[in-house]
């Protein structure tokens, strides 16, 4: 009798975790939504021979490939990290969740001296409309990444202090969901602001 | 029963295995190549390049939806979760499609 009131309490908390994750699902996509406004404004102020200077003149495609691979290895990193903690290796996760965040750090870092860089060759995000279309996209992008890693380094403390439990382990699903999403916006980014800019 | 076994804790994100991790981070490496190559090269025309890039985007946004995402419709919380994406994207196609034809209709009217 007790044993079965206990499946039932188990079954009912996974239950309940369950809806939880796909909250957090909701929230990735009303996420989704808010990317797609700032997209549609970007694309609508930057209709072709609009007043002001234009990204091509300031932007490194090169640079912007590097930032590309950075997240994307941050990404894949992530997705070992999840790997090992079902496998309940903590050194592994935690090392692996270092990486991931060394590689975010670095595409941040990359993508905010390149923002520097522009200011003072006058590329500001006060001079057109345009501009400030392109910095609030990608700055908005941007301190989303910013917020993963405060994120990641949060976990990269708190595993080894709880432990991996049914917890922890749902929080780095939301986590993995966050950080993943952020690279496929990513996709959108590069394809839509800078590569077509370069064209 | 081992499938359900592992699927008591992925919360309908699917099972998660190295193969498909490496697939698809490899997929995105080469798709990501194509497209910085297609703009860098002087190779191809405007209408060219603009099919290539958003083809590589499109095809990458799959990849990384099936293999890091995992969603899948095998699991009842699995389709939910597409359910629920697909719904968003109908509605990100309404807003994203719906703003730049009516601005560009504007702007087509203003400028006669």
């Amino acid at each position: 009798m007790h044993n079965q009131a206990a499946i039932v309490d188990e079954h009912h908390h996974h239950d309940s975790d369950a809806t939880d994750v796909f909250g957090f699902w909701l929230y990735i996509l009303t996420d989704c939504i808010l990317f797609g406004t700032l997209f549609s404004t970007f694309l609508v102020l930057n209709y072709p021979g609009s007043p002001g200077p234009i990204l091509k003149n300031y932007s490194n495609l090169h640079d912007i490939l590097i930032e590309t691979f950075l997240l994307l290895a941050s990404n894949f990193t992530f997705c070992l990290a999840s790997l090992n903690l079902y496998k309940d290796k903590l050194c592994k996760v935690q090392l692996w969740l270092v990486l991931t965040f060394l590689f975010g750090a670095g595409f941040v870092f990359m993508e905010v001296s390149e923002f520097i860089h522009m200011a003072h060759e006058g590329f500001r995000w006060d001079v057109s409309g345009q501009i400030s279309a392109f910095f609030t996209l990608v700055g908005t992008h941007g301190l989303h990444v910013s917020f993963g890693l405060l994120w990641i380094l949060v976990m990269i403390i708190q595993l080894p202090l709880l432990k991996i439990t049914a917890i922890t382990k749902r929080r780095m699903t939301y986590l993995g969901l966050f950080w993943n999403f952020l690279d496929i916006v990513w996709i959108f980014v590069f394809t839509i602001v800078y590569l077509m800019g370069a064209m | 029963m081992s499938h359900h076994e592992v699927g008591q804790s992925d919360y309908g994100t699917g099972q998660k295995k190295l193969g498909m991790y490496l697939a698809g981070v490899i997929s995105c490496i080469i798709l990501t190549i194509i497209a910085f190559w297609a703009v860098l090269s002087d190779r191809f025309s405007r209408q060219e390049i603009l099919i290539i890039i958003f083809s590589a985007a499109i095809i990458q946004f799959l990849v990384q939806v099936i293999c890091f995402l995992r969603l899948t419709t095998e699991t009842e919380q699995g389709k939910t979760n597409v359910m629920s994406f697909i719904f968003t994207g109908v509605i990100l196609l309404c807003f994203v499609v719906g703003s730049l034809w009516i601005m560009n209709n504007l702007n087509y009217y203003t400028l006669i």
